[in-house]
């Protein structure tokens, strides 16, 4: 087991490897998409791209974004049609992103040769030199709003069925019912496996965080006190948690 | 194939548990706005315009000092939109100018030229103009309207297309290196005149084509008199340049568009034959100001001179171009502006008290003149007047940039500080101590009364009534200590007391005198706790050049400065620092430190000097000296003197010290240890005097670069860590606390950004469990760390603090974008192991994952977004679970956060009804039941 796990990473290595002696013969020879117009201000350039946000009007987001290369290290802003361009960008690698407190983008990496030579490429932080790329000059497409806000739990008689504390009656009965006809309890790795998983069932009470314990503390006593009650909404929740 | 899945079971149940766990972090949609609230500002403002395309527009244009170019509704002062550019000369605006629908602006010193869709708050065009600092520019049209923009540099003159920025010819001008060419004018003709001086010989006005750039002519004209064409020059009139003599007091005239050899028309001041005479104030260099209504159109006639601080002059160029009449005295009136619309021209004086800068004035109706102005006072607050001077709204734009911040609890009521009272007091016999409680009770009935009629009073009030002012009278510290007095010190020099709960500005007071570049530190000396005494606070204004100090004492709650009189301070001050001895009056004891390094105590009394006294061996301190490299730590002797201890010295030439921190004195502790897997402690080293010192090195070679982090005691000097990151450079934003280093880095080798923590545990065992003493541990701590990337570059960092220390904490951390993330703690423990084992899974330990995820489910402020974020500043309130949070830059952000959820109190969604419902079925299913019982037993029986 271990030593498949071994090999699997050393696959992964050789194939970073790979990956890495490919990505130097593509910035070599590779072919460029666009060269980039060299400005009259010596070596700097100007990164263009589009964005799109599908069934969204432009003038209903384009005031509030902006387009930032490698945090606010330049800045550039929308155009009325959704496009821009960031001017006085020397050469180097950038990672280009569109901010919009509304809208979800993905970023973009950006290689400028010193010759004005531009390539747009996925952003990979782990391995930085892979080469997936995008088209330039960029089309980013939103994904949609941002998600800021969790979902309240509505009370419903199903949420009740579903309930964990519902759940956790339901299903030891039938183990207790139907497991023994099922399984043969007496097979020494079954024993263990099962062993096992309770364990992961129930975790050590002293846990080092204190808040969780105290968290556990309180939902337990609720919990303890709620069982009487019967598997409320309340006691349902720290239950999820427990475990 | 079967082992590696039965392997992986465990680790995505685990994954699955803690996301569980951490999911429910976030904001829930239905509590937007409950307790958090955001003010978005914009900066002093540079240049305003009026949107005048349409007339019953209320828009408003400005451009600021922070590098923003934003719109306002003008009814309401509301910011309509706004777009942040870079921060320094890069983003600066040099001009911005309005026409119709379209904003033209020059960003960073002559770099690019952009144009703005005013109506959708989005970009029209951006153009990069050639090199060269930016002196003017102006729209240029011919026959009546506008097609084109000039914009004049150093040493080129280019002119554009207004609809795609396209450049149609740029021009060399001639004799760049002696002539300062300063502006550039356009009447509606054919051509396009620049002026330039060379100063105190002649005035050079050259024409060009509007077609392709030609030179039509060239005239020079003698004016040894003339310095500067910008600051005593105007063109009024059918194109007539009209420029001020301050030492002869006298106006010259002269026609633009002169044919042969023109000269300039001499009016002297004092013989003119306009009544009253017009006399300049001693010393006072008098200025001219004019008006252009429309760039197709020449200028208008009449023009202002300014004689004096507060005395200005209207007058009028008469028709043969050489004679002037004056219209109107005014004084006093230090403001003057002009506004068109149509046919008629507003002239507008304003005399405020002590306010400067600012007036736009605009006319609004076909017929009857109306007009608005916005008025921009030194103290950076922006206000917008109505034509009878009414106040229409006032923004604070010193808030846009905060320096720094405390917030001070609230004063208990008259009710809250009797009951406290009654458990301060010693006891005085049974019997009375029974009355005392009686009475409080009585009190308390009385209040509840109190609050329940006036609820029911405005319950029955029609709804948009019921509004509840916040004033400095009403406040009071609520129920969980939620809502407290937040102080921010504004670079303007400004204070500002705000509710933390709404939001809404309760005191301002703005020191006059203070330097631009003045750092500031606020110290909260005495909080509300002891009531009688009125809780203060001290300010330390330092003058960044020269290091000389100034204490401002004030009350937090009102604002108030303090009758206590702050020691004088000849010296510069190197450091100050807070001890916890109380005077008798229980402020606490400032101590500030000179450059001789003499101490002055403040407050100075008798009694304080006295325990400083008995104190003086165990009072340690540091001062760093990053431009020498030096840390050095001194101890306080009996008579106040101070002596050197020990030195660190870290070399300049290889690295410099960018930050030390130490940290926070309010800052608890509650687990001394973590309990591991095999149910051995491992305890922490919570040295309080422990001090990280970052350096960065001076060598900026993406292969030799690197970013240093020791861990000093601030005490021994002893060096307790040293952390080296190599390729690596800044900058660095750390948050310290109890035995962990929190620091973010940029990793030049694979371009990203990097978070690393380094913790402290003292082992297994403690060497003194009861006292830590600086001076008594032989042994170095465990040091663990662990690296992690970051997928966003970061502005800032901070921590949240809690009452007790009990729950667990959070790293607050500003992105770029204006988001607030709160990251776990648990993310960042060096423990997290690389291979789950069965102690480290007891341990709630998260496998190692390289990458850090970023979630918008964890960021506090959601939409709300922070721009500039420049600092995070966190306080516990009352309740253990929740940590208030302010967020500050350009905008403030004010929020709670519950970093182990809210434990202590019932969430706000708590459901008391099913609750309620289902303990009322139980209890008449329990009558039921027994009554069945009863029945059947009874049934029974009779069997």
């Amino acid at each position: 087991m271990l030593l498949h796990g071994r090999l699997s990473e050393l696959c992964i290595f050789l194939q970073a490897m790979f990956v890495f002696a490919c990505c130097f013969s593509d910035i070599e020879s590779g072919p460029i998409a666009t060269s980039g117009s060299v400005q009259p201000n010596g070596d700097r350039f100007k990164l263009e791209g589009r964005a799109i946000v599908p069934g969204v009007k432009t003038q209903d987001w384009i005031s509030s974004a902006r387009v930032t290369v490698e945090g606010e290290e330049y800045i550039g802003f929308m155009r009325t049609d959704g496009s821009f361009v960031v001017n006085d960008v020397p050469s180097g690698s950038y990672v280009v992103e569109v901010i919009s407190p509304g809208y979800k983008f993905e970023a973009v990496r950006v290689d400028i040769t010193s010759k004005g030579k531009m390539r747009a490429r996925l952003v990979n932080f782990i391995k930085t030199s892979e080469v997936i790329r995008q088209p330039y000059p960029l089309q980013l497409r939103s994904s949609g709003p941002h998600t800021y806000f969790m979902k309240r739990e509505t009370w419903g008689w199903t949420d009740f069925l579903m309930n964990p504390m519902v759940l956790m009656m339901v299903l030891p009965l039938l183990i207790i019912v139907l497991l023994p006809k099922v399984v043969n309890t007496n097979d020494p790795e079954m024993r263990k496996e099962m062993e096992q998983s309770m364990n992961m069932l129930n975790p050590n009470p002293e846990l080092p965080d204190v808040s969780e314990f105290m968290t556990k503390l309180f939902s337990g006593s609720k919990s303890s006190s709620n069982k009487a009650v019967g598997g409320s909404k309340a006691s349902g929740r720290p239950a999820v948690k427990r475990r | 194939m079967k082992p590696p899945a039965k392997m992986s079971k465990p680790t995505s149940l685990f994954v699955i548990f803690f996301s569980l766990f951490i999911m429910s972090e976030a904001v829930f949609e239905d509590q937007v706005g409950k307790f958090d609230w955001r003010q978005q500002y914009v900066g002093k403002t540079l240049f305003a315009h009026f949107d005048s395309h349409s007339q019953s527009s209320n828009k408003l244009f400005l451009a600021t000092d922070k590098n923003i170019f934003a719109s306002f509704n003008s009814r309401t002062g509301d910011l309509l939109w706004r777009h942040v550019d870079k921060v320094g000369p890069e983003g600066t605006i040099d001009i911005l100018v309005l026409h119709g629908q379209d904003a033209l602006m020059v960003v960073g010193g002559g770099r690019l030229l952009r144009s703005w869709d005013t109506n959708m708050g989005g970009l029209n065009w951006e153009a990069v103009l050639d090199t060269g600092s930016f002196q003017a520019a102006c729209f240029v049209a011919i026959q009546d309207t506008v097609k084109h923009v000039a914009v004049l540099k150093k040493a080129a003159i280019s002119l554009h297309y207004l609809t795609n920025g396209h450049q149609k010819w740029v021009e060399n001008l001639p004799d760049s290196d002696t002539v300062q060419y300063q502006a550039v004018y356009s009447g509606g003709e054919v051509e396009v005149y620049v002026l330039g001086v060379v100063p105190n010989s002649h005035l050079t006005i050259i024409a060009y084509s509007l077609e392709d750039g030609e030179i039509i002519k060239q005239r020079s004209v003698e004016a040894p008199w003339l310095s500067s064409v910008e600051s005593s020059c105007v063109v009024i009139g059918q194109g007539v340049l009209m420029c001020v003599d301050p030492a002869t007091l006298a106006l010259y005239t002269l026609p633009i568009q002169a044919e042969e050899a023109p000269q300039f028309n001499q009016i002297l001041l004092q013989v003119t034959p306009v009544q009253p005479r017009l006399e300049v104030s001693l010393g006072f260099q008098p200025v001219l100001v004019s008006s252009q209504p429309h760039p197709a159109r020449s200028p208008i006639s009449e023009f202002f001179l300014q004689l004096g601080p507060d005395h200005h002059v209207l007058l009028q160029l008469n028709a043969d171009g050489y004679t002037i009449a004056a219209l109107r005295d005014f004084q006093p009136a230090f403001l003057v502006s002009f506004a068109t619309t149509g046919e008629k021209t507003v002239a507008v004086v304003m005399t405020p008290k002590n306010e400067t800068l600012y007036v736009h004035a605009f006319l609004k109706k076909d017929d009857s003149v109306d007009y608005r102005v916005l008025v921009q006072t030194q103290d950076h607050a922006l206000t917008f007047i109505q034509q009878p001077g009414r106040v229409v709204w006032t923004r604070e734009e010193a808030l846009a940039d905060v320096v720094t911040m405390e917030m001070v609890d609230l004063p208990l009521t008259g009710t809250q500080a009797e009951l406290e009272g009654e458990f301060g007091k010693k006891a005085d016999g049974l019997f009375p101590m029974v009355l005392k409680r009686l009475s409080s009770q009585v009190i308390l009935l009385q209040a509840w009364l109190a609050h329940l009629w006036k609820l029911f009073y405005e319950a029955r009030k029609p709804h948009g009534q019921v509004k509840n002012e916040v004033t400095i009278e009403t406040l009071s510290r609520d129920e969980f200590n939620l809502q407290k007095m937040m102080v921010m010190v504004t670079a303007s020099g400004k204070l500002f007391g705000i509710d933390s709960k709404s939001g809404s500005i309760l005191w301002k007071h703005y020191l006059e005198n203070v330097q631009p570049n003045a750092v500031f530190k606020l110290i909260v000396q005495r909080t509300t706790a002891h009531f009688p005494h009125p809780p203060q606070c001290t300010l330390l204004i330092k003058d960044k050049d020269t290091g000389l100090a100034s204490l401002h004492v004030f009350n937090p709650i009102f604002g108030r400065k303090s009758h206590i009189a702050p020691p004088a301070l000849p010296r510069p001050i190197l450091q100050s620092l807070l001890l916890p001895v109380i005077d008798q009056d229980y402020a606490k004891v400032l101590l500030l430190v000179d450059d001789q390094y003499k101490v002055t105590a403040f407050p100075s009394t008798k009694n304080v000097l006295q325990q400083l006294q008995e104190m003086a061996s165990s009072i340690f301190f540091y001062l760093i000296r990053s431009d020498q490299g030096n840390l050095s730590g001194f101890r306080l002797r009996k008579d106040l003197s101070t002596e050197r201890i020990w030195e660190v010295v870290l070399p300049t030439e290889v690295q410099k010290i960018v930050a030390v921190n130490g940290k926070r004195p309010n800052e608890h502790v509650h687990s001394q240890g973590r309990v591991m897997g095999d149910r051995s402690v491992l305890y922490k080293y919570l040295n309080p005097n422990l001090l990280a010192v970052v350096t960065e090195s001076t060598d900026a070679h993406p292969e030799r670069a690197f970013v240093g982090v020791f861990l000093v005691d601030g005490v021994t000097g002893r060096i307790i860590h040293e952390a080296v990151q190599r390729k690596a450079r800044g900058p660095v934003h750390f948050v310290h606390s109890e035995n962990w280093v929190v620091y973010e880095y940029w990793n030049t080798k694979s371009r990203r950004n990097e978070f690393s923590v380094l913790e402290l545990f003292e082992g297994t065992e403690l060497y003194n469990s009861t006292v830590f003493s600086s001076l008594d541990r032989p042994h170095l701590p465990q040091v663990l760390q662990q690296t992690y990337i970051f997928p966003s570059p970061i502005t800032t960092m901070e921590a949240t603090l809690t009452e007790k220390g009990i729950t667990s904490r959070h790293l607050l951390v500003g992105l770029p974008s204006g988001a607030i993330l709160s990251l776990p703690k648990m993310f960042l423990d060096p423990r997290r192991p690389e291979v789950v084992t069965e102690h480290s899974r007891e341990e709630n330990l998260i496998p190692y994952a390289p990458e850090m995820p970023i979630r918008t489910e964890w960021f506090i402020n959601y939409n709300q977004t922070v721009a500039r974020v420049k600092g995070i500043y966190t306080a516990p309130s009352g309740l253990e679970s929740t940590c208030l949070v302010v967020a500050y830059g350009l905008d403030i952000y004010q929020t709670r956060v519950y970093p182990s959820k809210q434990f202590d109190v019932l969430k706000d969604d708590y459901d008391y009804v099913l609750i309620s419902s289902v303990l009322f079925a139980l209890f008449f299913a329990t009558m039921i039941s027994k009554r069945l019982a009863q029945v059947k037993l009874l049934n029974r029986a009779w069997r």
